[in-house]
């Protein structure tokens, strides 16, 4: 009966060497590429999830990714009583941290998923299997993809860690003990890779939801941008030279309401011409309990109407601080559009996290379309996209270079922040002159324009106004908030992955 | 002749003599002389009496026979089945133990295994409370962390599926209570490791009744009906405290609260009924025989709509061929197992239901059940709040689960003994357990939990498969020259487990189907040997090579030998002719044994699995427009150098009896180490394709000492008291955790509710794996925890994770069993105390709901109740980590007292009887009850007192 002992899944899973028997099963790799983004696991909207270490929806990569950029800064607080998810709010995270930990492990994930992608899309690994001909060349687009999803999250690891893990399809799966990178080392990956890839990956706007050009510019773009935080080396000027290539590449700030960016149908209703690279969210096809529908659900509380919202019911307790309302002149009444705030029922002072009711609510986030309606679909997911990048972010880090005075024109920055603000009033009033453009103005308009879309702790970390600058509600964990030391720029390498792996050594101050 | 004892030499009066095949025979006198006459050469002279071994003797002639009869003890000469064949009590060399049905726990008893809770030393039998629910059995404490803890069952010489059988609460219901003939517990490796990769948990055979030859007509029926009630509930706010506290709280709205007064736990709980019928007939003839039982239980839960029903069958046929040297049986079992399944959800709800509610409201379009609504929406169905606790009686009476599972056990077993070689035996085991599901849940569109547009509806179906072939030859004889009997075994098995299911789901107003097979198989060869040395020395040695096709070819095939040895000193003449010692044996065995009950069946194998459901992605556009969606696939995390699970065992033990049996017991000590410990542990990150992965990594130490005393305190023909005690003391330790070296390494367990992702247990290397971790509460100078105050334990200013410590644990340092059976004529009493020393529990149920935020404090405008501890912490937000929290939980419980008398007649006998389960409790947790097996009191489904009527019948 020894025969019998070989034994290999008999229902719609599938051994490797049986699933690259259907060409399709690349495109749909490539997909999980994409859905470890959006989604948490192969059901939608739970049920088989990528990781096991926390619940399900709460291991969502942009959920997650959300929680690192955000949570930590004066633009959102929230008051769940899950884990240690207040300490992000407080500054007091430790290594011990499961949400910290679970982005740790979630980045990693998908190093591995795509290091995976490419070792089975390998020249060597085609030629077995007899690939070629227009799959072998659609492969090739699809590797470049793979290696900016890698780029991406290895950023994200660079930004939130800075000395992971370093892996890449060289490495094999098992139970090895990867080797730690340090951010300098890391940095040269990162742009090495995308500049590989710049010339291999469809052209801008080739397919809406998968990554081009124009994200690859952004992605080096922003690399550069932080370059100095990275290196300790700046390198403005090439924030410019891709910046330049993303501005020229045809995307517009269009002609529609700001909210459009964030609402149901954002990716046909004008405001897809400014986005660059969404990560995409479907109520039907799409779900998850990360994601857009983290941040819609979880910011809709109190006195709002889940239906103005798109959704059948708030989750509440994520708002925000005064300190991010006053960013905006006249608060949550201003005259600036972009200022999208819930107040009523609402304090504005945060006096207790636990308190719902204290912090406005942040309305920016919706699933209804530019009509107001939602998708015919009743049950709790969303339709709306996440903007990762767009052209207004662009204009900002080219405008950002300039006030720096790091080269760039300062009238092409100046219209570039003119078009942002004119959207935003819906009129010139409130434009800016180049007597304006200052590295303070532009952070405090980066929050004004880009708030909630998972920028804020990366930009306070360039102007050093994370920790030892900087005071909001609840930093350091006190009322009025206070400053904390700076090695808290970094996130700690998780406790767990230190205990497994030997080659790892903390992050200083931990 | 005289007849003397052969160990004294003195006479033994009222010695039967019988010659063989005839009514001719006689006693001996007071002297032990007996006259036989009327007897011819070649004619058998049978001497038999009560505590002695009988003699047969050929009558050659002689004028004077005089015998010597030796002493016998019936304990010692019991048959115990051990695996793939059978000793005697005497001969056994591990730690085994036999558990008759005149032992059992009495009542109304559904779930086989709660026959024998706390009658073995060693064995931790956690009952649950759901109607037909599975109890946790603990031998030995379990040796693994993610692998599976729970015993091999072996019913009539199939082992059971590990992973169990879908749909069903218990799968162990299958097996008649009433029909069991006797279990045996195989603890140590000596006794279990003939099982292999399988036996790390030890092993429990179960036996069902047969049939005996030469028997009358006989026919039996057998009534139990039970009553059953909780016996206390969870302390909660009731509706004026309730008020009070809303009304206080900052920021709260006082008007959403309603006017009634409801106690939300008893509407979901009510007295349950359950009855038990059992009639049974068989027959013995010369060389078949035939024993049929039909049962039929109907046990209601006590919460309302859970139902438990069997109906079943349970065949054994023997036939002898050839001059009985061949035994056929066939055992059948077929069992119709249905089951409404309550929303146990209600359990949660009702204890945070808003008490000031009404449980129905006129207006409600919900059913007229009252819900917390307001929402917008102009359809009044999607008014409902989503985030508010649902009607906990809404929640039990607007679903309908109903399953059936119908299931065959049998096999067929054929034993030859060798014609030309009698001391040689061939036997043949042929068994198959097959079921299937078919079950179909459904929720009207009126119910709040619905959110689509359409009812929920869920159908399920599923099929288990296990088939076995083994077969074995077996070997006695006996070596007069070096006065040795031997006793060898070797064979071969093969088993394959086959689970398939089908689910069809209403999912975002659509169906969804979902399909799985997992199927596995484990192919194994196997001896033993045993030796008894000049009826003294015992040495026996087991093997077993087990293939599982769970793992790569390299590590597929693994070895679990054991060497045990006994030392009968009881048969030493310095003992023999002691009359202090009735017995005297010690024991000593190694083995190794295995795990492989590791979830998965690929966990070696890169495979990849598509979405299903909702889990596509967005690329671009199709040509009319729509957007384009792609299915993914994942490949999956796998170690491909996965592999046995091992654990060694050391055990020693002593078998005694004393005064003639009268007092008897046995103490076995053990130490076991398991290594290479299927473990799902943190993976280094980045090294594998998830965050955790069930790996072989660390091991863990376990000890224990196991006292089982039995004593025959009185012995007359009118009067009986036998007691039977048993203690057990365990110690389980992890002694490593990871790859990494860090001492302070360690994976948080136990998730509690009350937010996501909060764990109060961990796994470290030196503590228990059931430890607890958390703060060190400060009090205040009148006992009362201060809120939100913690020892500062790292002196770094701030309380953070780093201030957790380990602290006490969920499992008992030690527990006992104490049996008392007296009977007095035609009456018989008995009753059991079971209790649990050492154990801690977190106590969730006040953790989650005692801080007024927890009720307050809400998404939408609704209220939550909450605990009444509450009223003493006076705490505002939630203490999750606080050890305060963790509580003694020692307990004692008188868990059954029975009482029966039985009314002989000439043509039925009638015995009737009472008993009461579960009667009290001595303990000072405080909550509903401190058996609680993973340590975290939580929706705990609380267990019934019960009291049973019964009548049985036979005829």
């Amino acid at each position: 009966c020894q025969d019998e002992l070989d034994l290999a899944p008999e229902d719609e899973r599938q051994t490797s060497a049986a699933v690259f028997s259907n060409p399709a099963s690349y495109e749909q790799f490539l997909a999980k590429l994409y859905a470890g983004i959006a989604l948490s696991g192969q059901q939608g909207p739970a049920g088989q999830p990528d990781l096991a270490g926390l619940d399900e929806g709460f291991s969502n990569y942009l959920r997650l990714y959300f929680s690192m950029q955000e949570l930590t800064t004066d633009e959102a607080v929230i008051g769940w009583n899950d884990g240690t998810i207040a300490n992000l709010h407080a500054q007091t995270w430790t290594s011990g941290n499961e949400f910290i930990r679970t982005m740790y492990s979630r980045i990693m994930y998908q190093v591995a998923l795509t290091n995976e992608f490419l070792r089975q899309t390998s020249d060597e690994a085609l030629s077995d299997r007899g690939v070629d001909g227009q799959l072998r060349t659609d492969i090739q687009n699809y590797r470049a993809e793979a290696r900016f999803l890698r780029a991406l999250s290895y950023w994200h690891a660079l930004d939130l860690f800075g000395n992971p893990p370093f892996i890449t399809e060289n490495d094999p799966i098992g139970a090895f003990l990867p080797q730690q990178t340090d951010s300098q080392s890391l940095f040269a990956f990162i742009e090495s890779e995308l500049k590989a890839i710049e010339n291999q990956i469809l052209p801008p706007r080739h397919t809406y939801g998968r990554a081009d050009q124009a994200a690859v510019w952004m992605l080096l773009s922003k690399l550069y941008l932080n370059a100095e935080t990275y290196t300790g080396t700046p390198r403005y000027a090439d924030v410019i030279t891709y910046t330049t290539k993303v501005i020229e590449a045809g995307y517009e700030i269009p002609d529609v309401p700001y909210q459009n960016l964030f609402l149901a149908d954002n990716d046909r209703n004008g405001a897809q011409k400014e986005i660059i690279f969404p990560i995409t969210f479907d109520a039907l096809n799409t779900q998850s309990y990360g994601g857009m529908t983290f941040i819609i659900h979880a910011s809709v509380g109190g006195t709002m109407v889940p239906r103005d919202f798109g959704i059948d019911g708030g989750w509440a307790g994520l708002r925000t601080t005064q300190q991010f309302v006053d960013k905006f002149p006249g608060g949550a009444d201003s005259d600036d559009t972009r200022a999208l705030f819930h107040s009523d029922g609402q304090t504005k002072e945060v006096l207790s996290i636990g308190n719902f009711n204290h912090g406005y609510a942040v309305a920016k986030y919706k699933n209804v379309n530019v009509n107001g309606n939602r998708g015919d679909y009743p049950a709790g997911f969303v339709d709306t996209d996440f903007p990762m990048f767009r052209l207004a972010d662009a204009y900002l880090m080219y405008a950002e270079v300039v006030a720096r005075n790091q080269g760039g024109d300062v009238s092409k920055a100046v219209g570039y922040i003119n078009e942002l603000r004119e959207r935003a009033y819906g009129n010139p009033s409130q434009n800016i002159s180049a007597g304006d453009l200052t590295p303070t103005f532009i952070l405090n308009e980066r929050a004004r324009e880009l708030y909630w879309e998972a920028h804020r702790r990366t930009d306070l970390i360039r102007f050093n106004q994370f920790t030892e600058n900087g005071i909001w509600a609840f930093k350091g964990g006190v009322p009025q908030g206070s400053t904390t030391p700076s090695y808290r720029n970094l996130m700690p390498i998780p406790a767990s992955d230190l205990g497994v792996n030997t080659n790892l050594t903390q992050n200083p101050g931990y | 002749g005289t007849v003397t004892e052969s160990a004294t030499g003195l006479p033994v009066p009222g010695v039967n003599i019988l010659v063989k095949g005839t009514t001719n025979g006689t006693t001996t006198d007071f002297d032990g002389n007996y006259t036989v006459s009327n007897i011819n050469q070649g004619d058998v002279l049978v001497f038999s009496f009560l505590g002695f071994s009988s003699r047969e003797i050929t009558f050659a002639g002689q004028t004077n026979l005089n015998v010597q009869l030796d002493e016998s003890d019936a304990a010692l000469e019991e048959v115990v089945l051990i695996g793939y064949g059978a000793t005697t009590r005497q001969d056994a060399t591990g730690a085994v133990e036999k558990i008759s049905p005149a032992q059992f726990n009495r009542g109304a008893v559904v779930s086989p295994e709660t026959l024998i809770a706390g009658k073995s030393a060693g064995v931790r039998i956690t009952p649950s409370s759901e109607p037909g629910g599975g109890s946790e059995i603990r031998i030995r404490g379990g040796s693994s962390l993610s692998g599976n803890n729970s015993p091999l069952i072996v019913v009539d010489g199939i082992p059971l599926d590990q992973r169990g059988v879908q749909g069903v609460r218990n799968q162990l219901n299958a097996i008649n209570p009433d029909e069991i003939e006797d279990f045996v517990i195989l603890k140590d490796a000596a006794a279990t490791s003939i099982y292999g990769s399988r036996a790390s948990n030890g092993v429990i055979l179960i036996t069902t009744k047969k049939g005996s030859l030469e028997s009358d007509f006989a026919m039996d029926y057998d009534i139990k009906v039970a009553f059953g009630q909780i016996t206390d509930k969870v302390d909660v706010l009731n509706a004026a405290q309730f008020r009070d506290i809303v009304t206080n709280a900052p920021g709260t709205n006082p008007a959403l609260l309603g006017n009634a007064d409801t106690d939300w736990q008893d509407q979901i709980y009510r007295t349950s009924l359950g009855a038990i019928h059992n009639v049974t007939v068989s027959e013995g003839f010369d060389s078949f025989t035939y024993r049929v039982n039909l049962n039929r239980t109907d046990q209601q839960g006590v919460l309302k709509t859970d139902l438990y029903e069997r109906t079943a069958i349970n065949a054994t046929l023997t036939q002898d061929l050839f001059d009985k040297n061949l035994k056929i049986t066939l055992n059948a079992k077929g069992i119709l197992d249905q089951n409404h399944f309550a929303d146990q959800g209600a359990i949660g709800a009702a204890v945070s239901f808003d008490p000031t509610q009404p449980v129905y409201d006129p207006t409600s379009p919900f059913g007229g059940y009252f819900e917390f609504r307001g929402g917008s929406d102009p359809d009044p169905l999607r008014t409902e709040f989503r985030q508010a606790t649902r009607n906990p009686l809404a929640l039990l009476e607007q679903r309908e689960n109903n399953s059936t599972n119908k299931r065959t056990i049998s096999n067929l077993n054929l034993d030859y003994r060798f014609h030309f070689l009698p001391e040689l035996r061939f036997n043949l085991n042929a068994g198959i357990d097959y079921s299937e599901l078919d079950g179909f849940e459904t929720r009207p569109l009126t119910s709040a939990v619905v959110g689509d547009d359409i009812a929920y509806e869920n159908y399920y179906t599923g099929i288990n498969r296990n088939s076995l072939l083994d077969f074995y030859f077996n070997y006695k004889s006996a070596i007069e020259a070096i006065d040795t009997k031997l006793d060898l075994t070797a064979g071969h098995s093969y088993q394959e487990f086959y689970i398939g299911d089908r689910q069809r789901f209403t999912q975002s107003n659509e169906f969804q189907n979902t399909f799985n097979i997992n199927r596995n198989a484990l192919e194994s060869y196997f001896a033993r040997a045993s030796f008894d040395i000049s009826n003294r020395y015992l040495i026996s040695a087991s093997y077993r090579r087990d293939g599982s096709s769970r793992f790569s070819k390299e590590n597929r095939w693994s070895n679990f030998p054991s060497v045990s040895v006994g030392w009968k000193l009881m048969n030493e003449p310095f003992l023999q002719n002691s009359t202090f010692f009735s017995d005297l044996k010690l024991r000593a065995g190694y083995g190794v044994t295995g795990n492989q009950e590791i979830g998965g069946n690929y966990g070696y194998l890169g495979i990849y699995t598509p979405s299903r459901g909702r889990a596509d992605v967005q690329f671009g556009y199709n040509s009319n427009g729509s957007p384009r969606f792609v299915n993914t696939l994942r490949p999956e995390e796998f170690d491909a150098n996965l592999k046995w699970e091992e654990l060694q065992t050391y055990n020693a033990g002593l078998d005694f009896g004393f005064f003639n049996g009268r007092l008897s017991g046995s103490v076995d000590g053990y130490y076991r180490r398991t290594e290479d410990l299927l473990a799902t542990v943190p993976v280094p990150a980045g090294a594998n394709l998830s965050d955790l992965l069930t790996t072989n990594v660390g091991e863990t130490v376990s000890r224990g000492i196991e006292v089982g005393l039995n004593g025959i305190l009185v012995s007359t023909d009118d009067f009986n008291w036998n007691v039977n005690y048993n203690i057990t003391f365990q110690d389980l330790e992890i002694t490593r955790l990871s790859l990494g070296e860090d001492p302070n390494f360690f994976i948080p367990q136990g998730g509690i509710s009350g937010g996501v992702g909060n764990n109060i247990q961990i796994w470290k290397e030196g503590y228990d794996p059931s430890t607890f971790f958390v703060y060190r509460q400060v009090y205040n100078e009148q006992g009362q925890p201060i809120e939100g105050a913690y020892v500062d334990v790292n002196g770094d200013n701030q309380i953070t994770e780093a201030d957790k410590q380990a602290y006490k644990k969920g499992t008992p340092d030690y527990f006992m069993g104490f049996t008392n059976s007296i009977s007095y004529k035609n009456l018989d009493f008995s009753f059991t105390f079971r209790g649990n020393f050492g154990n801690y529990v977190y106590n969730n149920t006040q953790s989650s709901n005692g801080f007024v935020g927890a009720g307050t404090v809400t998404p939408q405008d609704y209220y939550s109740n909450l605990n009444a501890n509450v009223l003493q912490t006076n705490f505002q937000q939630n203490q999750f980590f606080s050890d305060y929290y963790v509580r003694r939980a020692d307990f004692v419980r008188l868990d059954n007292v029975s009482l029966s008398y039985l009314i002989p007649g000439d043509a039925v006998n009638v015995r009737a009887s009472l008993t009461g389960t579960n009667l009290l409790t001595i303990t000072d947790y405080v909550g509903l009850d401190p058996e609680i097996s993973n340590g975290i009191d939580n929706n705990f489904y609380p267990r019934t007192r019960n009291v049973v009527v019964g009548l049985n019948f036979s005829f």
